[in-house]
């Protein structure tokens, strides 16, 4: 297949049936990045925050222990290894379906906490989650029944419909509560208040780089230049 | 400018984030009313008419896709039939149980009953297999925090010990 | 070779006719839905409402009406039970905290002490696994996982090791490794296919029916606290 896609001249690919993991510049350098910050993360040890109190000299230590680091460790790396594989799949489909497995991972990671501030915000961003399940995959759905196909390499040649062009914003809205950016970013915000860096910043780091992935997605669909 | 103010106040609450954001998408569902909306009838894995294969007492209907087992594949229109150079086998493929039970019964195909093999199995983990790892890999995820959450919290096993 | 044999290679008129209705089902399902959780105060009945939502995408991928459609449904239906299960947990978990006061895991209006639960567990978790183990797959998974569902929940009565969960556990873990292995193989050799459908189809097999099994343990303990 010698196919450009967005300017980028493919550099390879992995066929696994039909799905087609592709190798590009942007995406490649992504996919190592991420994949080097999981590696940061998986040998780096948790922080200790101090709850100061005002008016008094006791301060409060808030410690992260044995098991809760056990379990956090695991689900961090497990979303830096679901980010990376977001990174280069080249199915509309699978890549969906690593979103979904990022943000049920991000409610993983802060499910352990005792506060019940941040319990409740996790809770809160796992119904926007759940909701966003409707545009994700009715979003995927309609791209599918308008083009005859998931393959991004496929979508390329295939030209846009008004049915495309509305999957493609209920997929951005999807993805948009699934990651938790603005203006739904405030369930998030809560959750980093939760002692347990460097695993919480997996949680960022993934909405960042899977915003970008989806813009990219989304050039590929509609075409616009 | 205090209204935009008092807004994005309000927006700093995590409890109403789920009722914006179900507002935001119901307006954007309703959106779709208007939209042209039409299937493309080219697509991947088409299937015969419905209710086509049942009417004719088929006993592997809706499911029947052709092919014999071991021998000759199915019919199956894959996306990238270069990759999967035995596209079509698992489809065909029927356990000696599974070729037992539809010789006596006409309702094979819509029974619970599911036997290695079949179109179903050969797209999930053939063709589409990656995505049922992933898929599996959400439900393990999920698994594995809400029996976290249960057995440290919510049982307060731990403080029996 | 009969007529039903041939597979077109358009998709059939019926399903392109009723697309249209069944997309417009799928949104207004969606609405339905989306107003009902954005109207309510609870947060219990948020959660149970996103079932709804869930349900329309559902619709929306079905309204395709390909076989790729049905495999697509699968992946959507278990994301959205994935979902509830880990928030659910979540939802308990910040109440008993907010409220100081702990709940029954499976709150039953009956007593599990029944005579059939000590009297034939062993046999009725023979038959089940038996069942499963014929069908095999997802649904033999289902069925031989409420076999051993069952055979835990009473054993209680004449007392379990309490490392159960871990054994349990272990084996669900090296059967999912065997099903990786068995998707591996058809990518990597697809000549084996056969061995590579049989690691995947009982892969599932026993990793559903060890799933089932763990919630058991979890049910026995909650049980055997009173």
């Amino acid at each position: 297949m010698d196919i450009t896609i967005l300017g980028q001249q493919l550099l390879g690919y992995i066929p696994l049936g039909d799905i087609v993991l592709y190798l590009a510049p942007l995406n490649l350098f992504m996919f190592a990045s991420t994949l080097a910050f999981t590696t940061i993360i998986a040998i780096s040890k948790t922080e200790t925050q101090v709850e100061a109190d005002f008016g008094t000299l006791k301060d409060k230590e808030v410690k992260v222990d044995q098991k809760e680091f056990k379990i956090r460790r695991f689900l961090a790396i497990v979303c830096g290894l679901a980010t990376a594989g977001a990174m280069i799949t080249g199915d509309l489909f699978n890549f969906i379906l690593f979103v979904c497995l990022i943000g049920i991972v991000n409610i993983g990671i802060v499910a352990a906490v005792k506060q019940v501030d941040v319990l409740d915000a996790a809770f809160q961003y796992g119904l926007v989650a759940m909701i966003a399940v409707l545009p994700l995959f009715g979003g995927a759905a309609m791209i599918l029944a308008s083009a005859g196909t998931i393959s991004l390499l496929e979508i390329v040649n295939i030209p846009t419909t008004f049915m495309m062009l509305f999957g493609s914003l209920l997929l951005f809205i999807g993805v948009a509560g699934e990651t938790g950016v603005a203006p739904f970013y405030a369930t998030k915000a809560e959750m980093f208040r939760t002692p347990g860096s460097p695993f919480l910043l997996i949680i960022h780091l993934s909405s960042l780089l899977v915003i970008v992935r989806v813009i990219e997605i989304l050039l590929i669909i509609n075409k616009p230049f | 400018m205090s209204r935009i103010g008092r807004l994005w106040n309000s927006l700093a609450t995590p409890k109403r984030i789920p009722r914006f954001y179900s507002v935001i998408l119901g307006i954007l569902l309703l959106a779709g009313f208007i939209v042209p909306m039409a299937l493309n009838d080219h697509q991947l894995y088409p299937r015969p008419e419905p209710q086509l294969q049942v009417s004719e007492k088929d006993p592997l209907a809706p499911y029947d896709r052709g092919g014999i087992p071991l021998k000759e594949p199915g019919i199956v229109r894959s996306q990238y039939p270069q990759f999967s150079e035995k596209a079509g086998m698992v489809t065909s493929y029927m356990s000696p149980i599974a070729i037992g039970v539809s010789n006596t019964t006409p309702y094979y195909g819509t029974s619970i009953y599911s036997s290695p093999g079949g179109l179903i199995d050969e797209i999930l983990y053939y063709s589409r297999g990656f995505d049922t790892i992933l898929e599996s890999s959400i439900l393990m995820m999920a698994f594995v925090v809400a029996s976290w959450v249960a057995l440290n919290f919510t049982m307060r096993r731990r403080e029996e010990e | 070779m009969s007529a039903s044999l041939i597979i077109p290679t358009l998709v059939s008129p019926v399903v392109v006719s009723l697309f249209v209705p069944a997309i417009f089902t799928g949104l207004i399902v969606g609405l339905i839905g989306l107003m009902a959780i954005a109207y309510q105060k609870n947060d219990l009945s948020a959660l149970i409402l996103t079932d709804i939502v869930g349900i329309g995408m559902l619709i929306l991928v079905a309204a395709v009406g390909t076989d790729l459609a049905e495999a697509l449904i699968l992946p959507g239906l278990v994301v959205e039970l994935a979902e509830i299960l880990a928030i659910s947990e979540i939802l308990m978990s910040r109440e008993m905290k907010k409220k100081g006061k702990s709940a029954e895991l499976i709150p039953l209006p009956l007593s599990m002490d029944m005579e059939v639960m000590t009297t034939a567990p062993t046999f009725l978790a023979i038959i089940l696994i038996a069942y499963g183990a014929f069908l095999s797959g997802f649904t033999g998974g289902a069925v031989a996982g409420g076999g051993i569902l069952v055979y835990v929940l009473s054993k209680r009565m004449r007392g379990v090791p309490a490392d159960t969960w871990e054994g349990i556990a272990g084996v669900s873990g090296i059967a999912w490794c065997l099903w990786l292995v068995g998707f591996l193989l058809f990518f990597v050799f697809p000549q084996y296919w056969l061995l590579a459908l049989f690691l995947a189809a009982f892969g599932i097999f026993i990793k559903v029916a060890f799933k089932a099994g763990l919630i058991g343990v979890i049910g026995r303990e909650e049980f055997s606290k009173k």
